[in-house]
């Protein structure tokens, strides 16, 4: 089944081109380290889900790029043909000529509607080329003006006309420091917005992954380019192909179902967040080896200690101890607390990947009380290595990971509102105060959900 | 003078050998049949039998589980699954349902199970149809087959005390997206079936199909697989002739079962068959009632064959047909799905102990 990628924005189409390119960069991977039948059965798994087939054999990305204005898509578009090994369809861009300005209420009430038809268009026709459609993917940054309320539009657009497919939001949560005033009005009018129309919100950090390429990747001079190949190769550990089920040699053909079902089935907790291990330069690769029991402890406490990364993590953080109540409603002011999860999804890649040890992830203190582990924990393996990681391992986690940034967030937006600073900007152009109060209002009832689960 | 009728000679030998016979031509038909000598074992309530006989019920009861799968079960799950089965189907004696979970004993009262079943209607021949080996793509027209017999029974999950309405939500949703899921395989299976079906357009020898199904394409692409397709062909071709054997030599496994009270056993049974006809047929009443087919041909999976725009086609159904009963049949349940709801929503008011009003129920989906 075909994953269509809908990239919105300078964002969404920077990220989306390094998404692909690591899929098919890792799928072309001669080191797999499994048979030449297994690498091909793979790598035709990948080529189905994001690519689709020319005459002339180059693979083209389902994609759809989406922009107010046309520099970034030309560079985009230039750059995966250049390449040379997959480009991106002739007629799959709509773009502008003039851009908007970072109004999240220009691209939702204005760009959306106006160019409605011609981008749902051109989605169409992508998913007219699927054999069968599995569901959607839409990149888009959270706190951009274009990207963000335009990408709140184009989702709302797509439940509508597709209810029945699948819907993934790769979402770019801003850097805390950022450089648009209204960030963080933008911020809560996408989430709350995202949160009635889409599937599941799989929140990408740009603080987080910043820190990885700082310390782990050692990289001097951080630039986008390195962000966003960050960030694919995180989404590539998660959606590579993998094993159908325990004992199978067959690969899943629903990824994002079987996902969703697993990690998101409740209609109040639908963030996710995403943390891998290992991560590191291409020449510090080539001196390490990793066991799963080593590699399984440091996610499992990246997982408790909300870590962003393998290095610097709280050891010092242990689960509540069973039987005893679990501490006192979660204080957003401490910095060190047990991060509490309601389900997880564990992907492991490479060598002897069978006799990987998981029970420590089945502890029940890890879950919040409602959900037993054999419900909340799944896991998904291919001997297949990911990207010349011999051992990787990813995990997807529905949990508190994010209530604390989301808080902040709100709670600046909160403080702007209460002033009405540059409220103006919006109500220019249909969004209301009242819209501001329904976003402020579903956003505190998730922080208020994720926060309880520690009962 | 009248011809004496002389009564032929029974060979008391062959007479020792019709009761093994008869069951073992039982046994080879059923999924899982054990042999003769467990069955004698079994009527004398002997231990060892019980064990087989437990599985063969397993089998008989839920034939829609593949053959490896019934190995997922514990012995303690398959137990439990045959006495909600029979419960389920009706099945009057409660020394069955006493018998202990581990499947340690009951052989008499399993072989009293297994022939009430048999009495019941066509077992054999229900379990050899709905396990047949398919050569064609088939899929079903109608819904009816699957209402009349029950599925696997699932287990039961018991809420002792409060059940947090977080994990109710979670339950829901999750099923949600697996209808979901469904739904998107489904239509992947369509799509892929269509290429299959379009590409080998011309390769059939039988020109009313035209095209091959996917058995029959991966009979040509693996000689391997055509070997194993020949095999079980084969197997099914020796239960079928079981089967016949069966029917010839049942009343040799009836007399024994109940030990030569002909005159009063045919009697119970003739009274069990008309009360169990009766019972079909109010069922099949309700399956039409309820919404069932308004197909004129008849029901049960047909093998599915593409052909061209404004071409005739051959014998069977037409897929405007079978989407015109479709979509009635839709409506209806449309209209019990309506009816539903607002039963939900007046008991919820009721619980609430507010008067009716407007309650938010999201539609699904969404």
């Amino acid at each position: 089944m075909s994953i269509v990628t809908v990239q919105l924005g300078q964002c969404g189409n920077q990220i989306g081109f390094e998404v692909f390119d690591a899929l098919f960069s890792d799928s072309h991977c001669p080191q797999g380290l499994c048979s030449k039948r297994e690498n091909e059965a793979y790598r035709a798994s990948c080529k189905e889900r994001f690519f689709s087939e020319e005459e002339n054999g180059v693979p083209i990305a389902r994609a759809v790029l989406v922009d107010m204005e046309p520099k970034v898509i030309n560079q985009t578009l230039s750059k995966a043909a250049h390449s040379g090994r997959w480009k991106y369809g002739q007629h799959s861009c709509f773009c502008q000529k003039q851009g908007s300005g970072n109004n999240w209420a220009y691209g939702y009430s204005v760009h959306g509607p106006r160019h409605e038809e011609s981008i749902m268009n051109l989605i169409q026709k992508e998913v007219e080329k699927c054999d069968s459609l599995n569901g959607f993917f839409i990149i888009m940054s959270m706190a951009g003006g274009t990207g963000s309320g335009l990408g709140a539009f184009v989702t709302q657009n797509l439940q509508d006309q597709y209810s029945n497919s699948l819907k993934m939001n790769q979402i770019i949560w801003p850097y805390g420091t950022g450089e648009v005033i209204v960030q963080n009005y933008n911020s809560i009018l996408t989430l709350s917005h995202l949160y009635r129309s889409s599937d599941a919100l799989l929140v990408h950090e740009n603080d987080a992954v910043h820190k990885i390429c700082a310390k782990l990747m050692n990289i001097k001079q951080i630039s986008f380019r390195d962000i966003n190949q960050v960030l694919a190769h995180q989404l590539g550990s998660v959606f590579q192909p993998t094993y159908s089920g325990e004992g199978s040699f067959h690969y899943r053909r629903n990824p994002l179902g079987d996902l969703m079902e697993n990690l998101v089935p409740h209609p109040e907790f639908k963030m996710l967040g995403v943390r891998n291990i290992p991560q590191m330069s291409e020449n510090s690769l080539a001196y390490s080896t990793f066991t799963w029991a080593g590699l399984l402890k440091h996610l499992r406490q990246m997982l408790i200690s909300n870590a962003k990364m393998e290095e610097g993590i709280d050891w010092q953080v242990r689960p509540p101890l069973s039987g005893l109540p679990t501490r006192g409603k979660m204080s957003l002011n401490k910095e060190s607390h047990f991060n509490t999860s309601i389900a997880n999804l564990v992907i492991l890649r490479g060598k002897d990947v069978h006799s990987a040890e998981l029970g420590a992830f089945k502890d029940p203190a890890l879950y919040t009380s409602w959900l037993e582990p054999v419900h909340a924990f799944s896991v998904w393996k291919t001997q297949r290595a990911f990207s010349k990681y011999e051992k990787s391992a990813a995990l997807v986690s529905n949990s508190q990971f994010l209530v604390k940034p989301l808080d902040t967030i709100v709670g600046k937006a909160w403080n702007m509102f209460a002033s009405k600073a540059y409220i103006h900007q919006y109500t220019k152009f249909g969004i209301e105060e009242e819209d501001f109060l329904d976003s402020f209002t579903l956003l505190e009832q998730v922080i208020a959900s994720y926060c309880n689960l520690g009962f | 003078m009248g011809r004496r009728r002389r009564r032929r000679r029974v060979d008391p030998a062959d007479a020792a050998r019709a009761l093994p016979e008869a069951i073992a031509a039982l046994s080879q038909t059923l999924p899982a049949g054990p042999s003769p000598e467990t069955f004698r074992r079994a009527k004398f309530d002997r231990p060892e039998a019980a064990p087989a006989l437990w599985r063969l019920l397993f089998r008989v009861l839920s034939p829609q589980l593949a053959d490896g799968a019934s190995a997922s079960f514990s012995p303690e799950a398959q137990v439990r699954s045959v006495k909600l089965a029979l419960r389920t189907q009706g099945y009057p004696r409660r020394a069955l349902a006493q018998l202990p979970d581990d499947g340690s004993q009951g052989g008499r009262e399993l072989l009293l199970a297994l022939a009430w079943l048999l009495a019941r209607g066509p077992l054999p021949e229900r379990l050899l149809t709905q396990n047949r080996v398919q050569l064609g793509d088939e899929m079903p027209v109608c819904e009816c087959e699957a209402l009349a017999s029950p599925g696997p029974p699932a287990p039961s999950v018991e809420a002792d005390g409060c059940v947090d309405i977080r994990h109710l939500q979670w339950l829901m949703g999750k099923l949600r997206f697996r209808w979901r899921n469904l739904m998107a395989s489904q239509q992947e299976q369509c799509a892929l079936l269509g290429k299959i079906h379009s590409y080998t357009r011309g390769c059939h020898s039988d020109r009313s199909l035209g095209h091959l199904s996917v058995t029959e394409t991966e009979l040509l692409r693996d000689p391997e697989g055509g070997r194993q397709l020949l095999r079980r062909l084969e197997r099914e071709n020796a239960r079928l002739q079981a089967a016949l054997e069966w029917r010839r030599r049942e009343l040799v496994f009836w007399r024994w079962m109940v030990g030569g009270r002909g005159p009063q056993w045919s009697a119970a049974r003739t009274a069990l068959r008309e009360a169990v006809g009766q019972d079909l047929a109010a069922l099949r009443q309700a399956c039409e009632r309820g919404g069932g087919c308004s197909l004129a041909q008849p029901h049960g999976p047909h093998r599915l064959v593409r052909t061209e725009a404004g071409a005739p086609g051959g014998p069977g159904l037409r897929a405007p047909e079978v989407i015109e009963a479709l979509r009635s049949q839709e409506a209806r349940l449309e209209v019990v799905l309506r009816q539903l709801q607002g039963q939900c929503r007046q008991e919820l008011a009721r619980l609430v102990g507010a008067p009716p009003g407007p309650v938010w129920i999201l539609p699904p989906g969404r």
